[in-house]
């Protein structure tokens, strides 16, 4: 009974690490490139955006509960799964053994990323308290100052890259290991699809940084006057 | 063609216990000649490149056509069974070492007995009421049968475990040739009688969770057995099992 | 209380080790089965085409009457009646086992087995799964023995070698000395009964079809302690091979039941492309000579043409000694599906498809219809009694033979896909027979004394100590080679009294230098040297059997030919003349010599006085270091021993 207790265990835990990969991980990273992107549309759409998210009640509790903690948890279970195996594409040349490699490195990468990205926003974010500021003039200069400098910019863009490959091959594996994908061919096939994806997201959040980069914002209120 | 001669070059271990080293050899080579022809030419003259006289290099082999499965081995850094390796497709001077991922014998020979222990644990037979005659086996279409030959021809080689950045000698993970025969015996009519146990005996720790779809399994797999779709079909499998499970139970 | 289990010792985990051991299990016995390596890993997994069962899937007039005339007669009628003709009518039910245990035989649009032809029969009566048959049962049947390991009643001793019997001073079989192949500790199993399945002897053969465990030495090492060994001499000829190096890879029968052709260029010496070579050009000789069988005439029959036209004609390939085998006039899909295993084989060994190239094949040693003599019992009615304990009994009680290591079925020459059916008949019919001996024995093994086992195993160790010291200047594996290519030259497909009598001297000389030998390898951790000059040491010995056996039979019986006594069979001559001949002898007439076509009288009366003489089961007994041969009568009781003929 022991040994199998520990095995549903194990079970529950990579496939809730796969699920929340998918929901809300992968959910929120999309809607989050998409909300971001209304900066390439205009300046008030995206502040409405910001705005809109940020004045959301229980605001702080639908992040715990639907960013932070499955995203750490999603971080240490993949974390863990890591230490499980051990790299060996210099061996092994193949394509897919690439992306089980980069899976991996990607992974890290975006771990350092998100200490990095909400170290400069949500954290002083949660330090200011709500009442203190309009979020948006907030989170606006705080953005205007990361893409000023080539460093930074290189960082979102790691960031991005590094999250849409992850999201997008994570998304082809999601589908292998719940069998949606059982053929050689459908494999291949929904592997072309999911870079087709990945590359969509990546110019999406690109797009973003270009546009921060060439045109800071002026940081003002955010309702325009005519309200 | 002319004789040449060829450098192999051995990474030898004279227990399990103790350190591995090198040796070089210098042998003859034949026209279509393959590495246990090489092998076997050193036991006969068991003199290094140096000119020493030392022990034979030891190794398993037994069929030398790619059947049954023993003289995997690493060549020149790649899993594959010495049989088939022609000295002359290889690059030299070629290196030759045991399998990584299994207990080391001595020199060339591992033990792989975690593979059958494996076998054991997903129930990889079918439960018949006796091989008395009591008739004919169940009706089979010729393309169910055509797959679950492919799967058959699995010889537990162990090539799809050595090459498979999942599977290490310190985990319990059961790798892509168990799922692989977890699926034979799913697919044949008498053998799905015991699907639900076999499933459940792929689905814990080192069980099919723990693929992480690197596919290097289906490169290096001598006998071209799709691995992978065993593995997505395990995959499939066991999520209906769980999802049946939660809901059902 | 509890009934006591009978505890059997299965000696190679082969077709024939396999099926014995499920069987046993499966009459509550408990087994210990002893192998060189993983029984996954046993020779029975190169055996391609298929087996052999008179279903008559196809509507084709077979039966099981049929296949054991067929057996009987492409085994030239040296093979005892009622044992073939048991396994034949047994055949069917054998392949419906293999099917539940989900062996994946090819199947028609019904769902049903499909069969192919083989050689030497006008019948569709061979059940297989692609081209790797072999490897099919053994695998099907090794799951079948982990199921039962699951349950506790085996016992794997994988990485053992058997070294010798353990043999009380009544003469009985207790149990067997074996080591364990990584510490190379010897140690002795005790047990009611013993079974050798080890298989052929094809290493006796510098290069032969046969994987490398194949030296003959358990059974060689039976012999030597008292088992009667028969008919060594009948090695089979496998008419189509790859040539090559380290070893002669089977291209299975199967290739030409599925239609491929044999031909060589009637040139000799051509050089062009086989695909440029036009059809009015190439000579399928087989075709030509057996119209009827074409073929799929018996090996002994193709393996002799291809040499004929090879050495006596020089038309081989290129002026090479080898033919054609052409499968290119057939599908990809179609040869891929049923010929896949062996199409990749070559592929993989020469680097060319035969999709789209013919393939150059020759003949090479490949089986042995000999072996440990073995005992049966017929029921009267010729068929075999099963509860019989003398059925697969070798000479020595409580040893008993399976497989390919016994002599009984297959007689001068084995049909193809008849051996994977030996074997799994052999092993599943004796459990019957190991079981009821068992249960009759006075004293059990646990009523021996200790010393006999203690002795045993002391002998053994002393031995093998003995042969880790030996250092002479003989490298035992060149002394292998030196044997195996003495053998390959002169003891093979054309046989003659001068070459075989060098060949004896030969092997005399080869055992002179044996005393010589350097044991290479004088560590005590998974150290194979001292095992295998163990082994050549049997195999020595074992060739002597086969080359005196030769010797000695002056005739020609299927692989067996000696051209100095062929008795030249008129070229109309029709079998029936002869079974007419008899009767009319029988019923007293005078057989005017006129009442048959000019010679064909002559010729029977040679075949008759010659079968006098020569239908006998050959006997090796050791004695004094060498063989001593004595013939036995062949048991003919169901169908008359009568001149082949295939065209």
């Amino acid at each position: 009974m022991g040994r199998l207790r520990k095995d549903q265990f194990h079970l529950l835990l990579i496939k809730t690490h796969s699920l929340t990969g998918l929901i809300p991980v992968g959910a929120f990273l999309v809607f989050h490139l998409a909300a971001n992107s209304l900066r390439t549309v205009g300046v008030w759409q995206y502040k409405l955006s910001i705005d809109l998210i940020n004045n959301l009640p229980f605001l702080i509790w639908i992040e715990i509960i639907f960013i932070y903690i499955p995203i750490l948890f999603h971080s240490l279970v993949g974390v863990y799964l890591s230490f499980q195996g051990k790299l060996n594409v210099h061996r092994y040349n193949y394509g897919r053994n690439w992306m089980y490699t980069l899976q991996r490195l990607s992974g890290g990468v975006i771990f350092a990323f998100l200490v990095y990205h909400m170290g400069t926003t949500v954290v002083p974010k949660l330090l200011a308290g709500k009442e203190q500021f309009e979020a948006a003039p907030f989170l606006i200069s705080v953005m205007n100052q990361e893409f000023q400098t080539l460093g930074g910019r290189v960082i979102y863009m790691v960031g991005i890259m590094a999250a849409t490959f992850h999201f997008a091959n994570g998304l082809w594996g999601f589908c292998m290991s719940w069998g949606i994908l059982v053929g050689a061919a459908a494999q291949r096939n929904a592997s072309l699809i999911f870079i087709l994806f990945g590359l969509v997201l990546t110019v999406i959040g690109f797009a973003t940084v270009v546009e921060f980069s060439m045109n800071p914002i002026e940081v003002q209120a955010t309702v325009p006057e005519s309200f | 063609m002319e004789d040449k001669t060829v450098i192999i070059k051995i990474r030898q271990q004279d227990d399990p216990d103790s350190a591995s080293y090198w040796q070089s050899f210098q042998v003859p080579c034949r026209h279509h000649e393959n590495v246990i022809s090489c092998l076997q030419e050193i036991q006969r003259n068991p003199v290094t490149l140096d000119g020493q006289a030392v022990i034979p290099v030891t190794w398993d082999c037994n069929c030398l056509e790619e059947v049954c499965g023993s003289c995997t081995m690493l060549i020149n850094g790649r899993v594959r069974q010495a049989c088939t390796a022609l000295v002359e497709h290889l690059e030299h001077p070629v290196v030759l070492e045991p399998m990584s991922k299994f207990p080391v014998i001595r020199d060339l020979q591992v033990d792989r007995t975690r593979m059958f222990e494996n076998l054991k644990k997903v129930h990889a037979w079918i439960d018949i009421d006796g091989t008395h005659d009591i008739g004919e086996g169940p009706v089979m279409s010729d393309s169910i049968r055509a797959q679950r030959y492919a799967l058959s021809e699995c010889m537990s080689c162990g090539c799809c475990l050595e090459a498979c950045p999942q599977f290490t000698r310190d985990n319990t993970f059961l790798g892509a040739a168990t799922f692989s025969q977890v699926r034979l015996f799913n697919l044949h009519p008498t053998g799905a009688l015991a699907k639900e146990e076999r499933l459940e005996a792929v689905m814990g720790e080192g069980g099919i969770t723990d693929c992480g779809n690197a596919q290097v399994c289906v490169e290096v797999c001598p006998k071209n057995i799709p691995l992978t779709e065993s593995i997505a079909e395990i995959g499939r499998q066991t999520s209906l099992k769980m999802i049946r499970d939660l809901f059902q139970k | 209380m509890p009934q006591r289990r009978v505890r059997a010792i299965i000696i190679g985990g082969g077709l024939a080790g396999l099926s014995a051991a499920m069987k046993l299990c499966e009459r509550q016995a408990e087994v210990q089965i002893v192998s060189f390596q993983f029984l996954k890993r046993s020779h029975s997994v190169c055996a391609q085409g298929g087996i052999n069962a008179a279903i008559d899937a196809k509507n084709e007039g077979d039966s099981p009457e049929n296949h054991f005339f067929d057996t009987i007669k492409g085994g030239d009628f040296l093979a005892h009646q009622p044992l073939v003709r048991d396994m034949c009518f047994q055949a069917p039910a054998i392949i419906h086992l293999l099917d539940r245990i989900g062996v994946p035989f090819n199947r028609t649009g019904e769902g049903r087995l499909e069969f192919r032809r083989f050689g030497g029969t006008l019948y569709s009566r061979t059940a297989f799964a692609g081209a790797t048959t072999g490897q099919q049962l053994v695998y099907a049947l090794d799951e079948q023995v982990r199921r039962h390991e699951q349950n506790g009643q085996v016992t794997r001793f994988e990485w053992h070698e058997f070294l010798g019997l353990v043999i009380d001073p009544q003469g009985i079989c207790r149990g067997a000395v074996i080591q364990d192949l990584r510490n190379n500790k010897i140690f002795t199993l005790k047990g009611d009964a013993v079974v050798l399945a080890t298989g052929g002897p094809g290493q006796v053969y510098a290069r032969s079809t046969n994987s490398t465990v194949n030296t003959g030495a358990a059974a060689t090492q039976a012999y030597l302690q008292g088992a009667r060994y028969a008919n060594g001499e009948f090695i089979q000829i496998h008419p189509t091979a790859i040539p090559g190096q380290d070893k002669l890879r089977l291209m299975s029968e199967s290739a030409r039941g599925e239609g491929g052709r044999i031909w060589v260029p009637r040139t000799p010496g051509d050089k062009r492309e086989p695909r440029d070579i036009p059809e009015n050009e190439r000579n399928y000789f087989l075709e030509e000579k057996y119209p009827l069988y074409g073929n799929l005439v018996p090996r002994d029959v193709a393996s002799r043409e291809i040499h004929d036209i090879v050495f006596n004609r020089n038309l081989g390939v290129g002026g090479e000694p080898m033919v054609f085998l052409d499968l290119t006039h057939k599908s990809r899909e179609f040869l891929e599906d049923r010929l896949g295993g062996i199409i990749d084989i070559y592929r993989k060994f020469t680097g060319q498809d035969p999709k789209e190239v013919p393939m150059r094949i020759f003949p090479a040693v490949h089986y042995s219809m000999g072996g440990l003599w073995t005992d049966y019992k017929d029921d009267g009615h010729g068929l075999i009694d099963h509860g019989s304990p003398r059925n697969q009994a070798t000479s020595i009680p409580g040893l008993y033979a399976a497989g390919e290591v016994d002599y009984q079925y297959h007689g001068a020459n084995r049909l193809g896909a008849n051996s994977l059916l030996s074997c799994i008949y052999t092993g599943l019919m004796m459990s019957r027979a190991v079981i009821n001996f068992s249960k009759n024995l006075g004293e059990r093994f646990e009523d021996i004394s200790s010393t006999v086992f203690d002795d045993a195993e002391r002998y053994w160790t002393t031995r093998m100590d003995s042969l880790r010291r030996m250092d002479g200047k003989e490298n035992p594996y060149q002394l292998h080679q030196d044997m195996g290519s003495l053998m390959l030259a002169n003891v093979l497909i054309v046989r003659d009294n001068k070459a075989l009598e060098k060949a004896y001297y030969g092997i005399q000389e080869i055992e002179e230098r044996f005393k010589d030998i350097k044991c290479v390898d004088t560590t005590h951790w998974s150290n194979p040297t001292p095992s295998f000059i163990n082994q050549l040491y049997c195999m020595i010995q074992l060739s002597k059997i086969i080359t005196r056996g030769a010797l000695m039979r002056d005739e020609c019986r299927g692989a067996h030919f000696k051209p100095d006594f062929d008795l030249k069979q008129p070229s109309d001559f029709d079998p029936y003349e002869y079974l007419d001949y008899l009767e009319q002898k029988h019923q007293g007439e005078d057989v005017p010599e006129y009442a048959y076509p000019a010679g064909h009288l002559d010729y029977m009366k040679r075949f008759e006085e010659n079968n006098r003489k020569w239908l006998k089961t050959t006997i090796a007994n050791y004695q004094d270091g060498e063989p001593r041969i004595s013939y036995e009568e062949v048991d003919t009781s169901v169908v008359v021993p009568r001149p082949r003929k295939y065209d």
